[in-house]
């Protein structure tokens, strides 16, 4: 008795279809034979054969040379999670964003403009306006009375326009009120 | 054949927890079967489309634990599409209707979805521990769900799972009374997290005794929490970025100190590297600590954090440490056994990154090590026979070349030689990934010596089926093979058919194989599912047997072609006995052609397993929406059908 094969395709019921969840990426993840590729990430394994020429295969694939600039998805085989991860983490060195502000010492009609962003927190803005500036500035951390009047005050305009002396508030909230510096005398 | 009555026997069986010693116990005599099969609480189903929930139930009537695992390994690296399968909602409803008794459910790699998480917290009243595992599917709704109505919830494990998230507290569904969680791992959500909440969840938990944060939770709050749990046994830190100098760090600090008992460290997802020195006073009672999501940790941060570490005995870490770095874990790290060096740098050509002296170091300094991942530049066969020299105590092994087909630097040759080393030195081997450039010669020594291999992962290697075929012939423990970009044809996968009823799986993908071996494949093997994942319908069916399939996923079942399978993925299987059914795109019934022409609507429910007796051309079917689609390609002569 002969048999055959059997073939199949079936789609999914309705009801199961409302629980597919629509993720962030293209469906299609390695295929590499579509002509609208800027969504399909090219497979790395095509670029290889055809670079490479580790075995006779017969691809049908209609693609040019491969593309150096496109990144696989599925090579080297990470989780998609820490690729992600590390994604933002090269985008985070890369972007270097900058907040800078003016800073004025009082007597001085000149300003000048610093980058809060470059700095970790209030002890090393403090150590870059000493510099700047040439003397020793007091902030909130700091005690009174002990210096002479040689030094100055860290004051900062916020977003409301008060000026307020610099070091009472986390340094994350600093940096989303302040929108310019003075450094007046003590 | 019982000289003791069955309670007695029940309460020897009771010691036996090793699935795979209750499968052999099982099939000594029909009444060991049965004492068995009804006191089996714990239910591993390695893959969730072998058997159907209802065969599960059936057998194992008193189960409270379940592990399920569904698509296959290739899919964590975007080789499988989205909506493949791997559903997990007719499993709860079977066991909803069953009244299964269900307290522990684990997933790896399956669908989700949020109503199947509703179902499971309103089904089982006990239900106690849910550990999901690069799962998708299901937004913070399902787990409001899960927070919600499972009164006695202890486990709640999210790892790397794909969570849409809401807007909406899915935290404060937690119950007041709600006080026995032991585990809670929140660390793959993305979105914003009520942290008094949490808080106030964490305070009234004595028994917490593992949680992970997500990056949504900031330093400041973490101290809050820990002033909380001091108990602490396992902690995921979320975003650890704070001005060093100001006072919530310092409180940070000082509190961590009490938390005496952390074992487990991991975390760090956003960090500001300063701030590292306030776990230093911890990492000396560290057993594990994972860092392999820190990518703003730099190396030489790493190596002063590592050098505290000497009771280390599981390191996840990025390749920023580099070999110097992990000179230095050699040196400090006398008890570790779990070694795993991800990429910081997927795609660039990289300064950072390890070569083969990191591992060469680790293998002389660390003697009990004896599972490893390991991505690196470049490996040579000297330092893979060095390695084999210094630790043969291997169990895993997984290398990982960036450039997978590079060739030994020093020599230019293939790596045979070195893994060649690595299984024979490496008795007890039982996974093994391999890359670089290899040929036939690797497999030939992996057929002779890795006697004990369960599963083997293979990209870019090989040059003839005689690769291949060594493998299938020599490793006779073999589970799951999974192969892509590698050139073996349908002269290996025919071979021995009969030889992946002895496996779990196996996937072939951009190999030489095509259709006509992938049919042939599926002849005569109703136990076997051979799925071909077909997407932008690259394959024509209709036409040449000689196409190479792009896909080809094979796996035993107890159950035939499964009925959720997507229109990309066509199973091709013998046991389907059938006609030509057309489906009429138009109608809210679909109507069938049977091979008389007659037409016929669907009236019953379901998939009947056996052939269809004669007086019907076409299978029971059951009532289907308009989008459903059933086509079968070519014929079988019903009078001659085989039972």
């Amino acid at each position: 008795m002969a048999t055959r094969l059997y073939l199949y395709k079936a789609k999914v019921a309705a009801s199961l279809s409302s629980h597919q969840k629509k993720m962030g990426r293209a469906t299609s993840c390695s295929s590499s034979s579509t002509a609208s590729s800027t969504q399909l990430r090219k497979d790395l394994s095509t670029d290889l054969r055809l670079g490479l020429s580790i075995s006779n295969f017969q691809q049908d694939a209609p693609n040019s040379l491969p593309r150096v600039r496109d990144q696989p998805s599925d090579w080297p085989p990470i989780t998609p999670l820490l690729r992600k991860a590390l994604e933002v983490e090269d985008q985070n060195e890369s972007n270097s964003v900058t907040f800078f502000v003016k800073v004025y010492m009082e007597g001085i009609p000149i300003g000048r403009k610093l980058d809060l962003l470059a700095h970790d927190g209030y002890h090393d803005l403090i150590r870059t306006l000493d510099h700047m500036f040439n003397t020793t500035i007091l902030w909130s951390e700091v005690e009174d009375g002990a210096h002479s009047e040689k030094c100055h005050v860290l004051t900062y305009e916020d977003k409301e326009g008060d000026w307020l002396m610099v070091g009472d508030v986390p340094w994350e909230l600093f940096l989303s009120s302040v929108k310019r510096l003075k450094i007046t005398r003590a | 054949m019982n000289y003791f009555p069955d309670e007695v026997i029940e309460h020897v069986f009771d010691f036996i927890t090793s699935h795979k010693d209750r499968n052999a116990v099982s099939l000594v005599c029909k009444s060991w079967y049965k004492i068995e099969r009804m006191s089996r609480q714990i239910v591993f189903i390695g893959n969730c489309y072998a058997i159907s929930p209802e065969g599960v139930i059936a057998r194992f009537p008193e189960l409270k634990s379940l592990t399920l695992k569904g698509k296959p390994h290739f899919a964590d690296f975007n080789l499988v599409p989205h909506d493949w399968g791997g559903i997990l909602y007719p499993w709860i409803e079977a066991f909803a209707k069953s009244r299964v008794g269900l307290e522990e459910l684990r997933l790896k790699r399956m669908v989700v979805s949020d109503e199947s998480l509703e179902l499971l917290s309103k089904s089982f009243v006990n239900f106690k521990a849910l550990v999901l595992v690069s799962c998708e599917g299901f937004s913070t709704d399902g787990l409001a769900a899960v927070a919600a109505n499972c009164r006695f919830l202890r486990e709640l494990d999210l790892q790397e799972n794909e969570v849409e998230d809401h807007r909406g507290h899915w935290i404060s569904r937690f119950p007041e009374s709600c006080t026995s969680l032991v585990s809670l791992n929140l660390a793959c959500l993305k979105g914003e997290i009520n942290l008094s909440a949490l808080e106030r969840l964490v305070a009234r938990s004595p028994n917490l005794k593992s949680l992970r944060l997500s990056r949504a939770v900031p330093l400041d709050a973490l101290q809050k929490i820990l002033m909380r749990a001091p108990q602490l046994v396992d902690l995921g830190t979320g975003s650890f970025v704070h001005d060093p100098a100001s006072d919530a760090y310092n409180k940070l600090k000082a509190t961590i100190l009490k938390c005496k008992s952390i074992k487990s460290l991991s975390g760090f997802l956003e960090v500001a590297p300063r701030c590292l020195s306030a776990i230093h006073p911890i990492c000396h009672n560290l057993t594990s600590l994972n860092l392999s999501y820190a990518p703003g940790i730099h190396g030489n941060d790493l190596i002063k954090l590592i050098q505290h570490c000497r009771k280390l005995e599981r390191l996840w870490i990025l390749d920023c440490i580099g070999d110097k770095g992990l000179g230095i874990v050699a040196s400090t790290c006398k008890e570790l056994q779990e070694l795993r060096v991800f990429p910081s740098d997927p795609y660039g050509v990289g300064n950072a990154a390890v070569t083969e002296e990191g591992l060469v170091a680790i293998s002389a300094g660390c003697p009990k090590l004896h599972s490893l991942l390991y991505f690196c530049q470049q490996m040579t066969n000297a330092a893979l026979i060095t390695v084999a020299k210094n630790c043969s105590n291997f169990t895993r092994f997984r290398l990982c070349i960036l450039d997978p087909t590079r060739p030994d630097p020093v020599t230019m040759q293939p790596l045979d030689e070195g893994f060649g080393a690595i299984v024979q030195s490496c008795k007890r081997l039982r996974r093994l990934s391999l890359s670089g450039l290899l040929t036939d010669r690797v497999f030939l020594y992996i057929g002779m010596y890795a006697e004990q291999l369960e599963m083997l992962s293979i990209a870019f290697a090989g040059d003839s089926d005689k690769g291949m075929l060594y493998v299938l012939n020599g490793c006779k423990k073999l589970r799951k093979l999974e192969i892509r970009d590698s050139p073996f044809g349908d002269t290996a996968l025919l071979t021995d058919v009969g030889k992946y009823e002895t496996m779990r799986s196996l996937w072939m993908s951009s190999c030489e194989v095509t259709l006509g071996g992938c049919k042939t494949l599926a002849k005569n093997r109703p136990m076997l599912n051979v799925e071909i994942i077909n997407e932008d319908d690259q394959i024509d069916f209709s036409s040449d047997d000689r196409q190479k399939v792009g896909k080809m996923y094979l796996y035993r079942t107890l159950v035939g072609p499964r009925k959720d399978a997507p229109e990309f993925v066509w199973t091709l299987s013998r046991r389907w006995v059938g006609t030509d059914l057309v489906k009429q795109h138009n109608s809210n019934s679909s109507k069938f052609l049977t091979m008389a022409g007659q037409e016929k609507s669907q009236k019953s429910q379901g998939w009947s397993k056996n052939p269809v007796p004669s007086g019907w051309n076409c299978h029971n079917i059951g009532v289907l929406s308009k989008n459903y689609c059933t086509r079968i390609i070519g014929y079988e002569d019903l009078k001659g059908t085989m039972a």
